[in-house]
């Protein structure tokens, strides 16, 4: 019982770091939207980590996954918002639909790219990503290139002042609600049989499906999981806060490699990276946006490459190394 | 009717696809040698048009004199990146190499933009044009064809004939054997990426002088995922590969155009971008070697 516990100790610090956050934006005024960006990248970054840092695929398309749950919140109030009856159904509904959305196109993006390796998956996934937008926009689905605005639907479904909480306050709850919860399917399948599986995967791919591990089944759960976690913030930190959603948004791959930069400053593969990776990036961006507004880039660009040249691991994987033999070892993974 | 509008825009496709196939040359050098995907490609190919543009409108020289001059600028920037960033990155994970190129694009865009600014730009290069039965082309796209199909082939000569192309093709057979044969393989990676970059950054010349406008610094985006589509049908290593699959993209890309604009209720360029991606995860799935390929 005792070692099942000690299991989850990691969680402690990650818990921690989300509370801390928490009452900063609570309590401080004027910093819940910066805690809510904040929330915002730990988050994607957490969902992302289990199939990027756990595998060691690139996935170029991953902010499809986050636009289809955007989509199926969309989606749900466009489609249910006189529904009387249904009253915060409406929400639950756009969440679930979310959920199965993203994770029948990973179901289907896996049946195509995760057969490839390296460098082909990470343009087949580009390929996914962009001939869905294109699809959309081409063959007019879901309102095609003009995409779908419903703030006013949200306003008659629950009242201006309620739709507002609903904008401001209760899709960042969420958020900070499912990095929990990502959190804890992270460490579960860390310390489960998919871990050591994942392990010996991203290590060698060929000597592990030797060993007799179905390489494949893994792939794929870590798959779904990750994008199913992508779908639900899609359509909260999206769908909800924006009230708004059209493709060249929402297939963006600029976004994508957002993440996983916040995977990357953190440390892959680890618990606590990309929370560390989303408060390092959003921070810096937040502060470059103030101190030199519309250069941002100019100046993260060369950050980044000096980062991956010279600290590959992350934050937490040099950590990791740092703290071998000590207590924090029972922490901080 | 329809058949000759289709005829009229396979013949521009193809003048195009010569143009595409050219600069996807410089992708497909580099992964055949690095086994690096540059996802900042298109970035390299905008720096190219903003060097026609600079020397047209500042210089007031002819596009074609920006060929060479944008060959040399690439290779320099090749090498600068190469040794700055690139050579540390050889072995790692694709993680690491794919994030590095993509800043590197952000990088070059960025600094374009500071420099130029981020309005749209175009240049009007009038050197008179030919009127074929079925389509009209201005002199500026068939002296951008035959640059294209020129440079090709010195690649192609360069390759075959000279030592250090010899030992460039030995490194995209076999590495370690390159080297066991005294092949100097750090040298080659690095020359190779030069040569990479160099080509597609002329080829930002060539493009400009098919297409004049929309010169702008986040021009390279689109470019990128065209070229990843050309490379994959090309077979990704190979760069002869990557020409012939950019005549066969240009094909595709205004034929499809053509056939779709016919349909209702769709949009026809958004369409022909699917269809793209469709033959992309097509090619992958099937014959990850290409259309060409040998296996």
């Amino acid at each position: 019982m005792r070692a099942k516990i000690v299991k989850y100790y990691p969680l402690i610090p990650v818990y921690a770091g989300y509370f801390i956050l928490f009452m900063i934006g609570k309590n401080l005024p004027g910093m819940w939207q910066l805690v809510a960006m904040l929330a915002f990248y730990c988050a994607i970054g957490q969902a992302f980590n289990i199939f990027l840092g756990m595998t060691g695929y690139v996935d170029f398309g991953y902010v499809a996954f986050m636009g289809l749950g955007t989509y199926g919140m969309a989606l749900s109030i466009a489609y249910f918002y006189q529904v009387e009856w249904l009253g915060i159904g409406v929400i639950v509904i756009g969440l679930i639909l979310a959920i199965i959305m993203a994770s029948l196109l990973s179901m289907a993006v896996g049946a195509v790219a995760l057969r490839l390796r390296g460098a082909y998956f990470a343009i087949a996934t580009i390929g996914v990503n962009e001939g869905f937008r294109y699809l959309i926009e081409g063959a007019k689905i879901w309102g095609g290139s003009e995409g779908i605005i419903f703030s006013g639907q949200l306003s008659q479904a629950f009242g201006v002042e309620k739709a507002s909480e609903l904008s401001t306050f209760w899709a960042d709850i969420s958020v900070f609600l499912i990095a929990g919860i990502a959190a804890f399917i992270t460490i579960y399948y860390m310390r489960g049989k998919i871990g050591y599986a994942l392990t010996a995967l991203r290590e060698d791919e060929d000597a592990a499906k030797v060993m007799g591990i179905n390489v494949t089944r893994y792939k794929i759960i870590a798959f779904i999981t990750s994008a199913s976690l992508a779908g639900l913030v899609g359509a909260t930190a999206w769908a909800l806060k924006l009230t708004y959603v059209f493709p060249p948004e929402a297939f963006e791959i600029h976004y994508s490699v957002e993440f996983i930069i916040v995977v990357l400053l953190g440390g892959a593969g680890t618990l606590l990276g990309p929370i560390v990776g989303g408060l390092i990036y959003g921070l810096s961006k937040y502060w470059l946006a103030v101190i030199v507004p519309g250069f941002q880039l100019l100046i993260f660009a060369p950050i980044i490459i000096v980062i991956i040249v010279a600290f590959p691991e992350g934050v937490i994987g040099m950590l990791k190394q740092r703290i071998k033999g000590t207590v924090l070892e029972k922490f901080i993974i | 009717m329809i058949g000759a509008q289709l005829a009229g825009n396979l013949t521009q496709g193809l003048v195009l696809g010569g143009i595409y196939g050219m600069a996807t040359m410089g992708l497909s050098l580099i992964f055949g040698v690095l086994r690096v995907i540059n996802v900042g490609h298109g970035a390299f190919i905008m720096v190219g048009a903003f060097i026609t543009l600079w020397m047209f409108t500042a210089l007031g020289l002819a596009p074609i004199i920006a060929i060479p001059i944008a060959l040399v600028v690439g290779m320099a920037l090749g090498f600068i990146f190469f040794y700055s960033a690139m050579r540390r990155l050889i072995k790692a994970p694709e993680l690491t190499t794919l994030l590095a190129t993509f800043a590197i694009g952000i990088l070059l865009e960025e600094l374009i933009k500071l420099v130029f600014g981020s309005e749209f730009r175009g240049y009007n290069w009038a050197v008179g044009k030919i009127t074929l039965p079925i389509t009209v082309f201005p002199m500026s796209k068939i002296y951008a064809f035959i640059g294209s199909v020129a440079i090709a082939l010195l690649l192609y000569f360069w390759f075959k004939k000279t030592r250090a192309g010899t030992a460039v093709r030995s490194v995209v057979e076999d590495s370690e054997g390159a080297r066991v044969c005294g092949v100097n393989v750090g040298w080659v990676y690095a020359l190779s990426f030069a040569i990479g970059i160099g080509l597609t950054t002329a080829s930002g010349v060539l493009l400009t002088m098919f297409i004049p406008v929309g010169i702008n610094p986040y021009m390279g985006g689109g470019y990128t995922l065209k070229a990843f589509v050309i490379a994959v049908l090309g077979g990704l290593t190979s760069p002869y590969g990557a020409f012939f699959g950019g005549l066969i993209f240009g094909l595709i890309e205004n034929g499809s155009y053509t056939l779709f604009a016919l349909i209702p209720g769709v949009e026809a360029f958004a369409m022909t971008r699917f269809l793209s991606f469709v033959i992309l995860l097509l090619i992958l799935l099937i014959k990850p070697t290409g259309l060409l390929g040998a296996k």
